[in-house]
């Protein structure tokens, strides 16, 4: 348990003074707010409709700025844009550790591998619970200030609205995560990890929801992949799907209920994976 | 010797498939400043290594302090500087000495405490990965001594460091000796061999002697190091020719 605490703490020192950490978490906060606000207000400013928005009414693009609609706005970034940075996190803290040869004297000197192992998975939920209500806090000044500035009513989302699409962020994310720490301890490198990673989130799981529409048998895997179920369940909250022109990675394959459990399956396990790999393995 | 730290009987390891450690063995008394020389690719890695506990040995034993090399109880107690650096690159010298500290329970203090002792106080806030290679490998060793440990197993801690470093760093280790901490220290440098108190000759794998400098001196029969260490490895070639 001491071993445990004082990894956590050394952990979270060491993400906090790691300026990666800042500029992927100052890239994630942009992207939410770019793709959930500034491009649409400008489009809705400007009258012109962006591709996403062009099928929309004034009115109904105005709609979804505006504080009601921050749960599914902060929510629908994350299956795609926010989970490929948080799957790089993941793969470089695991794997920076290898890279810089650290984990081998944190092994010989430090806590059980265990308790090594379980305060960097502490800290980096601890960095995902931060990153999340960061998005939300943000999206929330983001809206009223639109709302005061378009003058419209200041309506608010009712709180388990709020509470659930907090939960299936910090869900959606906490996957990603545990994904990538699987792939930085399986490379044992941090570039190797997040090629490996970058390759699964962007190309694979896409080919096989692809290929699944064509070949049967591919669909039922299809259907259950970690971004499937991470898309599923940003589109069960109300995000507009990608193949209805809505974001990319936001999907309707499954309904909310399976897609969170799904989701919390895939956590475990992956966290499960990395960590039985960690302490098992010769690493030094 | 009866006040032993680390005591290694009979080892052998294989590295890939060759052997590099053939039935070596030797002892190492506390609270004293023992030297590791031979040259490169001699085994004095693999023998740190199997004495810190990550090395994969064939036969023989290892007991460091009571216990065989690598329980659990001696984590807290041995501080290993390895040949390449392992500090974190793009983290500060100072955070990277905290960073090391918290892991073993211990604060701010004596992060700064070990930064000072490797004498990288004016290079603190620099990124790790900015430093030359001699400050680089000071890092690492303040991440190594910060815990305070009983023993220091140090892997060519003066590789690179200018002369006057090199001289500090000695007297550090000495400051540590005569406070109780054990240090084996290995080089292939021959003339820091008179700074230690014990040295222990290693070529090819083999033990080729075990005493005081001034005793390995005076059974090669001669004053320079360099050349003891020559005529030691002539008279184990061909018995006899040398006394
Ligand atoms: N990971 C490894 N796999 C196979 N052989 C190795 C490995 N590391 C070292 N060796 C071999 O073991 C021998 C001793 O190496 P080492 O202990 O590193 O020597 P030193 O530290 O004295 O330079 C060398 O011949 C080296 O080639
Ligand atoms: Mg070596």
């Amino acid at each position: 348990m001491t071993g445990l605490l004082a990894s956590t703490r050394a952990e979270l020192l060491r993400l906090r003074k790691w300026p990666a950490l800042w500029v992927m978490g100052g890239v994630g906060l942009a992207l939410n707010i770019l793709f959930g606000y500034v491009f649409d207000y400008l489009s809705y400013r400007g009258g012109s409709g962006s591709e996403i928005t062009e099928s929309l009414a004034p009115e109904q693009v105005l709609s979804g700025l505006l504080p009601a609609h921050v749960p599914v706005t902060t929510v629908q970034g994350m299956p795609m844009f926010g989970g490929v940075i948080l799957l790089i996190l993941g793969a470089l803290t695991m794997g920076g550790g290898y890279g810089w040869g650290t984990w081998k004297t944190v092994f010989t000197q430090g806590p059980s591998r265990a308790a090594a192992y379980g305060g960097t998975l502490v800290a980096l939920f601890t960095v995902v619970i931060v990153l999340v209500t960061a998005a939300f806090l943000l999206n929330f000044s983001t809206a009223t200030l639109i709302a005061l500035a378009e003058s419209q009513p200041l309506a608010w989302p009712p709180a388990t609205g709020i509470v659930r699409a907090f939960g299936s962020a910090l869900l959606i994310y906490a996957m990603w995560t545990a994904a990538g720490a699987l792939a930085g301890t399986l490379a044992r490198s941090p570039a190797l990890a997040v090629g490996l990673s970058m390759l699964w989130a962007l190309a694979i799981e896409n080919l096989l929801r692809g290929v699944a529409n064509v070949l049967g048998p591919i669909e039922a895997l299809a259907n259950v992949l970690p971004g499937t179920a991470a898309g599923s369940l940003a589109g069960s909250l109300g995000a507009t799907a990608f193949s209805e022109d809505g974001t990319p990675g936001v999907l309707t394959t499954l309904s909310g209920g399976p897609a969170a459990l799904l989701l919390a399956a895939y956590t475990a396990a992956f966290a499960v994976a990395a960590g039985l790999l960690l302490i098992k393995r010769d690493t030094v | 010797m009866e006040n032993t730290a680390i005591e290694v009987r009979d080892l052998v390891v294989h590295r890939g498939k060759k052997p590099v450690l053939h039935g070596f063995s030797c002892a190492i008394p506390a609270g004293s400043v023992t030297g590791l020389l031979g040259p490169s690719g001699s085994g004095k890695t693999t023998l740190m290594r199997a004495i810190v506990g990550v090395q994969l040995v064939k036969s023989g034993t290892v007991t460091v302090l009571g216990k065989p090399a690598g329980d659990k109880q001696l984590r807290h107690e041995m501080g290993y500087l390895t040949q390449a650096p392992s500090v974190y690159g793009d983290l500060t010298v100072r955070e990277n000495a905290r960073y090391f500290a918290a892991l073993y329970g211990l604060s701010h203090k004596e992060a700064d405490a070990a930064i000072k002792d490797v004498g990288l106080e004016e290079a603190k806030n620099q990124l790790v990965g900015d430093l030359s290679g001699g400050q680089h490998s000071r890092a690492s060793l303040a991440c190594a001594i910060v815990s305070n440990p009983k023993i220091l197993v140090l892997d060519e801690p003066t590789v690179g460091q200018d002369p006057v470093l090199r001289d500090e760093l000695w007297k550090r280790f000495r400051g540590f000796a005569e406070a109780g901490t054990t240090l084996l220290v290995s080089s292939h440098v021959m003339d820091e061999a008179n700074r230690c108190d014990r040295l222990l000759l290693i070529r090819e794998g083999k033990l080729i002697a075990d005493d005081t400098p001034a005793a390995v001196k005076a059974s090669a029969g001669t004053d320079d190091l360099d050349q003891a260490f020559l005529n030691l490895i002539r008279a184990g070639e061909t018995p006899g020719e040398t006394s």
